[in-house]
């Protein structure tokens, strides 16, 4: 039988954070991945003369050598920096909304943010102002919390980093009144909201206001030959390191050690036993411990019932025969709303024929030879906060698939006055189905659960001790303590495969 | 001096409820259901009809169409979907190698819901021997998850599409007009149907009952003239003749067929968008034969096989009886994408690898041919 001092189940971002710090630790480790490619949605495809990028938008707190993020300093403690080309995007991000007549272009640079915001916004500079100045020391907060692995001293905490604990515990919009925001610059400000995929009402304020710092301060990233650079870059990297990878192979079943409950092996869908004693699972925990674990103690199944699965996904993507000029797009990335109202539009969300809301990238904006000259590729996102996906019958699919399309299209050419509909030479939907076939995950979930009120940022971090129940399992990915997201996806695979070397060298 | 947040009267509220903060996560979740969770999920129960990967199948029925066209009916093991005009691959175990073609799917998709499926396949290699050949009711097969985008796509299509299919090429037409005739695909559809003879073309009497307003077939004859047929080959007069208006030309036929017809269409003028081709197998090259040692990594398993310049590394693997990823066996699904240790070769037809394999070092073993020894990690089937 096979003997790995760790398996990594799930070659996503996560997943392969997680297999490289490992690596590094000195573990022996198998990462094993259902599909034929690894990173999961961070992946390309290509349709006729297009490369289409399958999910990443813009690549947050990686930064430049000279202002880099933190993604950019542990892409650089796994080796892999330097093995893909980096882009930065132009701009942080134009909104558009309909109720409020929004149409708001916003800049990178937290000086040239302020003054965007009360150029359309005038008298709204002191709260930005404050905004930021929490939105620093949240940042500095964690950065402290994650030194001490989690186990932050309350009274440094206090001391320091005081305006993190007095606002920790609220949310975007409860912050945002209490500093007299006028709501107009609420609204613009909160144009990300989508990007976390919960409303202003349940989002808590520390993990928006730490995200958006991130963009502004450090900009965004690209990487020139789309997600799946990213992904092979990694790959190579585990291969350098001496790790075995296995691609097609699925994970069917994690073992349980008779006397402790804990890891004690893994199935492969051929059926080979794989033993070890520590696993780092890439996915869902309700999938885990639906179907791949035959006993799971009780307060684990109650502890992931509670949880409440994040948006599902929707992405549709054109290839189109004119030059972005001749379209008339000048941006890389807009949010399209209804309504900036969160709470309202995040209930249109929930169906069919309701959901508006768009994240829409024009990538020749930031990279312009990423297609042919004369051509221009945009993606186009959305995510449904309910299962009115379950509901439509598989005859009912294709249709269903192009009503929506349509809808994302007439949008984005009515708020962009432009026509994109006459110049469609390549055309690619994915829907919650797509996901649910790629990834496995439930729903077609592309967010992981939803950070909710009481399930966001900081309570998972700081219950990251609690949360590990069963000996040997821990969990990467957007299901795990960092949330959903590129960023966060890659951090997660870093803090469970450091965990799991402590966990490992602890054994002896 | 940094401003001081406050929300709460008090400011020692504030710190009150951050402190509570774990105490809420706790007590929400020890307030979860004990139901056991579950162990699937209605979106992704629908995702796997839709793409049910590898179906067992059994051979139900085997029509005769033409002296070398024969098509097989199967039942599958679970219901599924596709769009009409989709490939999948039909596969089987001949002595000691899993062989696996792929065909255009003949039969409807609605039918497809019902767990039926037909490939309808011209004679004329060593699969489509074999099957002609041996294949009879009862014989087990394995059904790939229906791929491919040469299908009708309503966002960008001209609602008139032209199909120009050449001899076995009518095969995805046949099931696109069973498509519009019974309501799931909505489009006009135009069939040129080129053939050498009367008696090669399979589906005359199937197409010419499913004639309607909206579905139209032209037969065209090139090495017969005939009272009711179109005589020569298909061109741009004959499209003029049938079709006028914007219309989208979907093409599935042999390369010779591909190359005529570009020049043909040149004369409408039309953008790329509105010429849609059905990409072929890519077989064998014309170069001095020579034989190298192809090293396979598959898992921890290492294999050294033999490989003809001639043939592709997929064909190689296959010859070796080893079980490797096929799809489309044209270069661009990626379903085959190995990586490539060390070697020199030529990728037949276009690159149509994604920007970073180039980039890395991965390869296609269905459209590439060796031009000295190779090694390369390939994934299990």
């Amino acid at each position: 039988m096979k003997n790995y001092d760790a398996v990594v189940i799930g070659a996503g971002n996560g997943g392969l954070a997680a297999t490289i710090r490992l690596l590094q630790g000195g573990a022996r480790v198998l990462l094993v991945e259902k599909h034929n490619l690894p990173g999961g949605f961070a992946t390309s495809f290509k349709r006729g003369r297009f490369e289409f990028e399958a999910s990443l938008h813009e690549l947050n707190d990686f930064g430049t050598k000279e202002n880099a993020g933190d993604v950019r300093d542990l892409f650089d403690q796994l080796g892999v920096t330097d093995k893909i080309e980096w882009l930065q995007i132009p701009d942080a991000y134009r909104v558009i909304s309909r109720e409020e007549k929004i149409d708001a272009l916003m800049p990178f640079g937290i000086e040239a943010f302020i003054a965007q915001m009360e150029k359309y916004v005038p008298g709204s500079r002191l709260s930005m102002e404050k905004f930021f100045s929490l939105a620093e020391t949240i940042r500095s907060a964690q950065a402290y919390t994650s030194s001490v692995n989690g186990k932050a001293d309350p009274k440094i905490m206090l001391s320091r980093y005081g305006n993190f604990v007095r606002c920790g515990s609220y949310s975007v919009n409860e912050v945002l009144k209490s500093l007299k925001m006028p709501k107009r610059a609420r609204d613009i400000l909160n144009a990300y909201w989508c990007y976390l995929g919960a409303h202003c009402d349940d989002l808590s304020f520390t993990h928006y206001a730490s995200m958006v710092i991130r963009y502004i301060t450090r900009g965004a990233a690209m990487p020139k030959s789309r997600s799946h650079e990213i992904s092979l870059a990694f790959v190579e990297r585990i291969r350098e390191l001496g790790g075995d990878i296995l691609f097609n192979t699925e994970a069917v079943k994690i073992l349980t050690d008779a006397e402790d409950g804990g890891v004690g092996g893994v199935i492969l869908d051929d059926g080979t036993e794989i033993k070890t004693r520590h696993v780092i699972a890439n996915c869902a925990p309700h999938l885990v411990y639906g179907k791949m674990m035959d006993r799971v103690p009780p307060e684990v199944v109650k502890a992931t019932n509670a949880r409440k699965f994040a948006g599902r996904g929707y992405s549709l993507f054109l290839g189109l025969d004119k030059s972005p000029d001749e379209l008339g797009i000048e941006n890389h990335n807009y949010f399209l709303y209804d309504t900036m109202d969160s709470v309202k539009q995040y209930d249109l969300m929930k169906s069919i024929r309701t959901n508006d809301v768009q994240a829409t990238v024009c990538l020749n904006r930031a990279y312009p030879e990423c297609s042919p000259e004369g051509t221009t590729m945009m993606y186009f996102t959305t995510l449904y906060m309910e299962d009115d996906w379950a509901n439509v019958k598989p005859e009912d699919y294709f249709k269903t698939k192009e009503f929506t399309a349509e809808r994302m299209i007439r949008r984005f050419e009515e708020d962009l006055n432009t026509n994109l509909r006459d110049h469609i030479e390549e055309i690619s939907i994915a829907t919650p189905m797509t996901y649910a076939r790629y990834c496995g995950h439930p729903q077609g979930t592309i967010y992981g659960y939803e950070s909710q009120y009481w399930d966001g940022l900081t309570p998972r971090l700081q219950m990251m001790d609690e949360d590990h129940r069963i000996r040997g399992l821990r969990f990467a990915g957007g299901y795990s303590m960092r949330l959903s997201g590129y960023s966060s996806a890659y951090f997660s695979g870093d803090i469970s495969g450091r965990q799991t070397v402590g966990d490992i060298k602890r054994e002896g | 001096m940094e401003f001081q947040f406050k929300r709460q009267i008090f400011g020692f509220m504030d710190l009150l409820r951050f402190k509570n903060m774990v105490k809420v996560r706790r007590k929400h979740l020890a307030a979860g259901s004990d139901r056991a969770l579950p162990a699937s999920y209605k979106v992704n129960e629908t995702a796997k009809i839709l793409h049910p990967g590898y179906m067992n199948a059994s051979l139900v029925r085997v029509e005769q169409n033409s002296a070398d066209t024969k098509t097989y009916i199967l039942e599958t093991e679970q219901p599924f979907y596709f769009r009409a005009g989709q490939y999948a691959t039909l596969g089987c175990r001949i002595g000691d190698s899993e062989v696996a073609r792929p065909y255009a799917i003949s039969s409807a998709p609605r039918e497809a819901l019902n767990k039926t499926v037909a490939f309808t396949v011209k004679k004329c290699g060593f699969f489509s021997g074999y099957l002609f050949d041996n294949a009879k009711a009862g014989d087990r097969f394995v059904v790939g998850d229906p791929s491919g985008t040469f299908h009708y796509e309503g966002i960008k299509d001209s609602r008139r599409v032209t199909a120009l299919a050449g001899g076995s090429g009518i095969t995805p037409f046949y099931s696109m007009a069973q498509a519009v005739a019974d309501g799931t695909e909505d489009f006009e559809l135009t069939i040129l149907y080129g053939a050498k003879t009367e008696a090669d073309l399979v589906f005359k009497a199937e197409l010419d009952t499913l004639k309607s307003p909206k579905i139209k077939v032209v037969y065209v004859l090139s090495d017969e003239t005939k009272e009711g047929y179109e005589h020569g080959f298909l061109s741009a007069d004959l499209i003029r003749k049938y079709i006028s208006g914007d219309f989208t030309v979907m093409m599935c036929g042999p390369e010779a067929m591909y190359a005529f017809l570009d020049k043909e269409l040149l004369a409408f003028n039309l953008p790329p968008r509105r010429i849609k081709k059905e990409a072929n197998c890519i077989g064998n090259r014309d170069v001095k034969d020579a034989v190298f040692n192809l090293t396979v990594h598959i898992g921890d398993k290492e294999f050294t096989i033999p490989a003809s310049a001639n043939e592709t590394v997929l064909t190689s693997m296959e010859r070796a009886g080893l079980n490797v990823p096929s799809k489309c066996r044209a270069g661009g699904c990626g379903f085959c994408h190995s990586k490539l240790i060390n070697g020199q070769f030529t990728i037949g037809g276009s690159d149509k690898r994604r920007l970073a394999d180039s980039k890395f070092g991965y390869i296609h073993p269905c459209c590439t041919y060796p031009d000295s020894d190779m090694s390369i990690i390939v994934p299990k089937a």
